[in-house]
Order: structure tokens, then C-alpha cells, then sequence
């Protein structure tokens, strides 16, 4: 394991897990808000129960594939994963697309859950339960995915992990001193840095899985990574510019 | 029902959110491999052509989408 990797995947995982678990986390207090504790914390515990199978589900299955195999599948599919969210983060800091509101997301499930009041007590909380369960659930998927693709060989498994875990220690934290929406975590930055870190992940294993020995080995990665932060700045302005003109 | 119909959407959303950039980049990594498996250039030619194919993809989405968005 050598720094020049272990660093930029452990970051990715932790940044990409702070964005993820802070979008959780909106909807989580929404339903502890409204509903209590009880079913916001039972839908969270099932959410991660799942997701913790899906790991491992595919934790042991990955081992049996062979080296070049893998590194072409995870890399290609991080290479498309990183793309989609450097492409997004791109249009959002170019005002094409809004910015992620977790204010106004949390009015809205708020609002959504307030629709159901006419129910019974314990369907009530058997609804706010699922929707607990469905925010950790959906969300935690693109965590687990970046975790076990950055983390999938030269046994990086356990430091990404443990990036992915600091990630939902310091949320939970901060989440439990403000007990707000954290709407003041600079989300864009943190999905524009971590679609660059991915997508130089996916060139770089779909390269090497394709037969490819890039020069400088994985020094190579931060080549790749300072050439997707040009490009999806470059995207950026390029779109914003675009934007005038059409208005014009 | 819902929240698996949900977790399949989220998987293939994660993966082909945005169809043409998924089908393209697609080709540019198949394009790479004929590159390296079947001419006789250095494999870093089809490395070089992935890269900077995966970096010009890029730009063109993004302002694809943002004359979609404007106009």
C-alpha cells in the first residue's frame, strides 16, 4: 500500500460518505421530528443492516475474480459514476442546475410526512420507519459502492472503510450539537472534488485492467486528477457562458 | 415492492444517470481496448486516447446539458 493511493481513496471515501450521510441525515431528523426517535432509529438500523449485507454479499465474491477482470469492471463503473457526479457538480456550480438544499429538503419530507396524519399511530411510525430506512438505504448504496471500488484491492478495504465510518461519526456529531439540517456543508465542493478523485480512479484501473502501464505508476492518479478538476472547472465556466449567451 | 423498485432505479441511476454520456464514454473505453489489444501501438496510446477521450466527454456533456437548460 503506498501513500500516493491510500490517500486519495480514503479521501474519496470520506468525502463522498460526509455528502452521502448528510443527505441521510436531512431525512432522518425529519422523521425523528416528526414521528420520534423510535422509527427514525429503526429505520436507520434496517437501512444499514442491508447495506452491511450487500458488503458481505460482495466482499467475498469480489476474491474470486481475477485481478484484471475486476480492476476493468470497477474501473469502468467508477469511471461512469465519476463522470455523472463531476458532470452535475459542474452544471450546479455553473446555476444550471440548483444547489442541494437540505432545508428545503427536510420541509419537504416534513411535509410529506404531515400528509399521513390521519392514520393510525402505528401506521404513522411504520411509515416514518420506511422512510428512514429508504434515505440510509438509497444513500448508503453510493457509499458502498465507492468504498468497496476504492478500497476492492491492495488492501485498501479496511482504510476506506474506516474514512467512510469517520465520515458518519463526525455528521452524526455535528448533527446531534445543531440538531438541524447541516445545510451549511459546502455539498457542491465536496461532489466536485470527489467526482475528480473517482473519475481519476476510473481511468486509471480501467486503464491498467485494459493492459495499460501508466508511466510513473500510481503517481499517475494525481496527473488524472488535476487534469478532470481542469476540465470539469473549464465544463463550468464553459456552461455558465453558454448560459449568458442564450439569455442575450 | 417499492423501496426495491427504488434501490434498482438508484443502482442504475448511479451508473447511466446521463444516457449519451454512458453510451459514449462506453466507446471511448472499448475504442481503448481495440488500441491495445489489436494494433500493434504501445498500450499507452489506448491509454491516452481513454483519458483525454473521458476529458473532452466531459466538457461536451456539461455543455450539452447547460444549452438544453438555457434555451
Amino acid at each position: 500500500m503506498t501513500w500516493s493511493i491510500a490517500a486519495p481513496a480514503v479521501t474519496a471515501a470520506f468525502l463522498a460518505s460526509l455528502v452521502e450521510v448528510v443527505e441521510a441525515f436531512t431525512i432522518v431528523l425529519a422523521v425523528a421530528t416528526l414521528r420520534g426517535w423510535r422509527p427514525a432509529a429503526l429505520g436507520t438500523a434496517g437501512g444499514l443492516a442491508v447495506l452491511a449485507g450487500f458488503v458481505l454479499l460482495l466482499g467475498p465474491l469480489l476474491n474470486r475474480i481475477p485481478l484484471h477482470s475486476l480492476q476493468l469492471a470497477i474501473g469502468i463503473l467508477l469511471l461512469l459514476f465519476g463522470m455523472g457526479w463531476l458532470r452535475k457538480a459542474s452544471l450546479r456550480a455553473a446555476g444550471i442546475i440548483p444547489l442541494h438544499d437540505e432545508d428545503a429538503i427536510f420541509a419537504a419530507e416534513a411535509a410529506q410526512l404531515g400528509q399521513h396524519r390521519g392514520r393510525q399511530q402505528s401506521n404513522l411510525d411504520w411509515v416514518a420507519g420506511i422512510t428512514a430506512l429508504k434515505a440510509v438505504l438509497l444513500e448508503g448504496l453510493e457509499v458502498v459502492f465507492i468504498v468497496i471500488a476504492v478500497g476492492a484491492w491492495r488492501g485498501l478495504l479496511m482504510p476506506a472503510s474506516l474514512g467512510a465510518l469517520a465520515a458518519c461519526a463526525l455528521v452524526l456529531a455535528a448533527g446531534a450539537i445543531i440538531h438541524r439540517p447541516l445545510s451549511r456543508v459546502p455539498e457542491n465542493t465536496l461532489k466536485f472534488g470527489v467526482g475528480v478523485m473517482l473519475s481519476a480512479f476510473g481511468v486509471f484501473w480501467t486503464g491498467e485492467g485494459l493492459g495499460v502501464a501508466w508511466p510513473g505508476q500510481d503517481l499517475a492518479l494525481l496527473l488524472f486528477a488535476a487534469l478532470f478538476l481542469a476540465a470539469g472547472l473549464v465544463g463550468a465556466t464553459l456552461a455558465r457562458r453558454i448560459c449568458v449567451e442564450i439569455a442575450q | 415492492m417499492t423501496v426495491l423498485k427504488e434501490v434498482v432505479a438508484e443502482l442504475i441511476g448511479m451508473f447511466a444517470g446521463e444516457k449519451r454520456l454512458t453510451i459514449a464514454a462506453l466507446t471511448v473505453v472499448t475504442i481503448s481496448g481495440c488500441l491495445v489489444d489489436f494494433t500493434g501501438l504501445d498500450p499507452l496510446v489506448g491509454g491516452t486516447v481513454l483519458l483525454f477521450g473521458c476529458l473532452i466527454l466531459l466538457i461536451e456533456s456539461v455543455c450539452r446539458s447547460a444549452r438544453a437548460g438555457a434555451s
